[in-house]
């Protein structure tokens, strides 16, 4: 995967079809050099540990909102540790440690008077490889919101919706009983999607959500991103360099620092993904995006 | 090369001489046994009591304790199951895992033993239903938990990825997303429970005690009649129509299992499409 | 992975008004106390199985002392004699004497022929089953095996005392006892000692061990195997090459627990072994006893002793057969976790 500056240029035409029109919220004017205002994650000083090995130190980063955000680095530079931390997905793991401060809308999410439940619900989570439940696609998605207290009578209007936002709702229309395993690959990952603004969260995290789709399913799905960034705050794991400058408004670059302690994710950089790719600050980057390391 | 050949050919003549001694034993207590019970198959044997011709209060008494069974050692081997395979951590898991497992191991008769000692002696049961569901159910529990877990741990961990992604709680987690895929592994789990339930005749000698009547749903004080227990009975009786009768329980029992055999069969392979749907 | 989501009281991030409220988890933490309690009661059932045991057997373990594992007679007494056994305090029936030696020597004799025999014969069976035939087949032959094991062992009593042990003494023991090899010798008997009681429980166990071997050739990499037939190997040669090696510890571990399995059975051979009490079967035809089919076989008599003492030194016999049927098992669990993380229990058949 190597990317040239070049090709980072002409980003605003990356999508060869036009992202079709949708309602964009006016953003705030801002300038770099001063992160992001009222930015939606707050993160201070984070370091992370799977038991007694640690795999992120000291990443400190701040999230906006309703844009896009890009996390790109080599394998095993924390980059999905990191974003699991955004929703307390490491709270599943046994002997999962987080230290540091992440704030979410202003308050601490790892307070003690904070559920997990609560959070995932306010940030959703796309993975790597489409997950959908072995049911029907109806509910597939129809299963959280009903388990949330979403009345019966209202339920078919929010399928339909989620579905239409994650344009899917054509190819589906017909066939809401059948499984979801029927669904392409492609299909399956929008169904996910779906499933996540079916919950009405403020944040959608997707963990590489295109690595196991084709060239044309990860078309579909970054156009889905576009249009859905009016509405939701985008955090994206990937390692598709190219997809990160189609996409994102700002990139975070990860990497791996190897000491005598371990190997260990550190956060490079982050910035306006124009910058990142084109007049990277620090050399590690540059390094990596003209494919000299990685 | 012909040694090598003739070698060849002497090692799996010498596996299909192996072979033949593991079918031969079935075949023949298969054919032995519905042999023996010629004489007293007929309708009356369901029809009639052991005080007649017949074994229908022993028929009766088994399909009880099957039930008894079902509902005791599948409630709880069920929920030990999830809990081993979705809540419990660290050492305290592998304690319960290793517990449950020594347990699996303990000989029928011991535990039939210490329910006739306290169930039906200090508890004053006498021997009865309760007591006799509850050896059997001590004796399939580790069978019961065990399969359980092993099911649910087959379920993709995507699926609570999935779901704790969603910010469902654990229980909707458990029975909504879990529960549905490994059904068929649980369920057949419970198949061979019943099955070796079915078959037992230690932990019943001196629990169950036996009866002529049709086995009443009492929990206590009222002796169970069943089919392993005519078996074992009518095998030591003098003259040819017990021998037969004893048989014919053998034949019934032997009936029952291949039902009970081929619904598992079922049913597993159900298992197997269940997961192949879930690999994409 | 499991799910250890924290439960709190009150979120500082409320759920949005349109969401509503949050069912199920309160119920949450009351569903995973009861799964808990479940969860619990087998190792609760252990702990009492084990603790009543060696309540009961606790006079008796006093009363008999060492004298329990080293003389021969097992006897609950004269129950209508005058007069008592009285030894550290502890009374039974005048006399009474209860010692287990024939009875472990039955159990360990009839266990382990059981093993030597059903070991090859189902490691055999297995190769074939998964090498040799066809998958088509194998499918019914599987069930046929799964039949085996589910069999019940007073069905294969039934059969070992009318059919396997008669048609056994007449052709196969004559032949044996005609050799004249001490022990192998005297008269072959009606089919019921020993060596019948031994074959039907390598009938026994055979289905657990051929099972597991089954399962475990099928488990062999398909890429070694191919590495040895490229070598030019004949497929007698791949499978004690390739496949041998592979399944050994798999192979042991499942043998281990067949004869736990063996140790503990008390039916087929309360039936077939024409429990023989009180001394040592002069040769493999000869009626013997074993531990298991000895409680099954006194109980009730042993009720009838106003002292307790037979309740009691049964309770004993149950718990030296208690504990060596657990480190039987313990082994054979320690080995099969070495070769597979799942470790399903193979303990009794089906």
């Amino acid at each position: 995967m190597i990317d040239t500056p070049a090709q980072v240029e002409s980003r605003p035409t990356a999508p060869s079809v036009p992202a079709p029109e949708v309602p964009r919220q006016p953003r705030p004017e801002r300038h770099p050099e001063e992160g992001t205002p009222d930015p939606v994650f707050r993160v201070k000083d984070l370091s992370f540990y799977y038991g007694p090995h640690q795999a992120l130190r000291d990443v400190s980063i701040d999230i906006g909102a309703h844009e896009i955000t890009a996390f790109i680095g080599p394998s095993g530079c924390g980059k999905t540790t990191f974003i699991r931390c955004l929703n307390r997905m490491n709270d599943l793991i046994p002997g999962a440690r987080v230290e540091g401060e992440i704030d979410f809308e202003g308050r601490p999410l790892y307070g003690a008077d904070i559920r997990a439940i609560d959070i995932r619900r306010r940030i959703g989570m796309v993975f790597q490889k489409p997950n959908p439940f072995p049911k029907s696609i109806y509910d597939n998605i129809a299963l959280t919101p009903r388990r949330n207290g979403v009345k019966k009578s209202e339920l078919d209007g929010l399928v339909e919706e989620s579905l239409r936002r994650a344009s899917l709702w054509d190819e589906v229309k017909d066939k809401l009983q059948q499984s979801a395993f029927s669904l392409s690959g492609g299909q399956q990952q929008r169904l996910c999607i779906a499933r996540a603004i079916a919950v009405r969260p403020d944040v959608i995290l997707m963990d590489e959500p295109c690595s196991a789709l084709d060239p044309v399913a990860t078309f579909r799905i970054e156009e889905l991103m576009a249009e859905l960034k009016g509405d939701y705050t985008i955090v994206i794991v990937t390692h598709n360099m190219q997809q990160a400058a189609r996409v994102s408004d700002r990139t975070a670059f990860f990497t791996v620092d190897v000491s005598d302690q371990g190997r260990v994710g550190v956060l490079v950089e982050i910035g306006e993904t124009s910058n990142i790719f084109t007049s990277p600050e620090d050399q590690r980057t540059e390094d990596y995006i003209t494919g000299r390391f990685g | 090369m012909t040694a090598r050949r003739i070698r060849n050919a002497a090692f799996w003549s010498a596996c299909t001489l192996a072979f033949l001694c593991v079918a031969a034993p079935a075949l023949s207590v298969l054919i032995s046994v519905f042999h023996q019970a010629l004489p007293a198959l007929g309708w009356s044997l369901l029809l009639k009591r052991t005080n007649g011709i017949g074994i229908q209060n022993a028929i009766l008494g088994t399909l009880v304790m099957l039930l008894g069974v079902l509902i005791l050692a599948g409630g709880v081997g069920v929920a030990a199951g999830i809990y081993l395979a979705e809540f419990a951590t660290g050492r305290h898991e592998r304690l319960l895992r290793f517990f449950s497992e020594i347990l699996a191991g303990m000989p029928a008769i011991v535990i039939g033993y210490i329910g006739y000692i306290t169930m039906v002696v200090q508890f004053h049961w006498g021997f009865s239903l309760a007591a006799a569901v509850i050896s059997l159910s001590i004796l399939v529990l580790p069978y019961v938990v065990k399969t359980t877990e092993v099911a649910l741990r087959q379920v993709p961990t995507f699926l609570r990825e999935a779901s704790a992604g969603l910010g469902l709680d654990s229980t909707t987690t458990v029975w909504r997303i879990l529960i549905p895929p490994a059904l068929p592994g649980i369920v057949s789990g419970l198949i061979v429970a019943l099955a070796i339930s079915t078959g037992e005749l230690a932990p019943l000698l001196f629990t169950a005690g036996f009866s002529d009547q049709n086995p009443s749903l009492a929990l206590v004080h009222h002796q169970v009649p069943y089919l392993t227990g005519v078996i074992f009975t009518d095998l030591a009786l003098p003259g040819a129509r017990a021998h037969a009768t004893s048989a014919a329980a053998g034949a019934v029992t032997l009936i029952l299992l291949i039902i009970l055999i081929a619904v598992g069969r079922l049913v597993s392979r159900g298992a197997r499409r269940a997961t192949a749907r879930m690999t994409i | 992975m499991s799910i250890t989501t924290e439960v709190r009281p009150e979120p500082s991030v409320p759920p949005r008004s349109a969401r509503g409220r949050v069912p199920g988890l309160s119920a949450d933490r009351s569903v995973r106390s009861l799964l808990l309690v479940a969860a619990l009661l087998p190792t609760a059932a252990l702990v009492f199985l084990t603790y009543q045991m060696v309540k009961t057997a606790w006079p008796a373990v006093i009363f008999n002392g060492v004298s329990f594992f080293t003389t021969k007679t097992f006897t609950i007494g004269n129950l209508y004699a005058t007069g008592t056994e009285v030894h550290h305090g502890y009374t039974a029936a005048k006399g009474a004497s209860y010692g287990i030696l024939p009875l472990v020597f039955g159990t360990l004799v009839s266990s382990f022929i059981a093993v030597t025999l059903a070991v090859p014969v189902s490691v055999g069976g297995a190769i074939l089953l998964a090498e040799r035939i066809p998958v088509r087949l194998q499918g019914v032959l599987g069930t046929f095996l799964e039949l085996l094991a589910g069999i019940p062992s007073v069905v294969f009593g039934l059969w070992g005392v009318y059919t396997f042990g008669p048609v056994l003494s007449r052709t196969v023991f004559k032949w044996i006892a005609a050799l004249h090899i001490p022990w192998f010798g005297g008269p072959a008997g009606a089919g019921q000692g020993l060596l019948t009681a031994s074959l039907v429980l390598a009938v026994m166990i055979v289905p657990i061990i051929a099972a597991t071997t089954r399962e475990l050739v099928r488990s062999v990499p398909s890429i070694s195997k191919e590495g040895a037939v490229a070598l030019g190997l004949t497929s007698s040669e791949t499978v004690r090459i390739v496949t041998i090696p592979f399944i050994r510890t798999g192979v042991v571990a499942a043998s281990i627990l067949g004869l736990a399995r063996a140790l503990g059975e008390t039916i087929a051979v309360l039936i077939i072994s024409g429990n023989f009490l009180n001394a040592f079967p002069h040769s493999i035809f000869d009626p013997f006893s074993t531990m298991a089919s000895t409680i099954a076989a006194f109980l009730d008599s042993a009720l009838t002793d106003s002292t307790g003492m037979a309740v009691h030194s049964l309770a004993e016999v149950g718990l030296v057969l208690l504990v060596i049927t657990l480190v039987a098992n313990l082994a054979g669990r320690m080995l099969t976790r070495r070769f597979s993380g799942a470790g399903l229990p193979v303990g009794r058949g089906v």
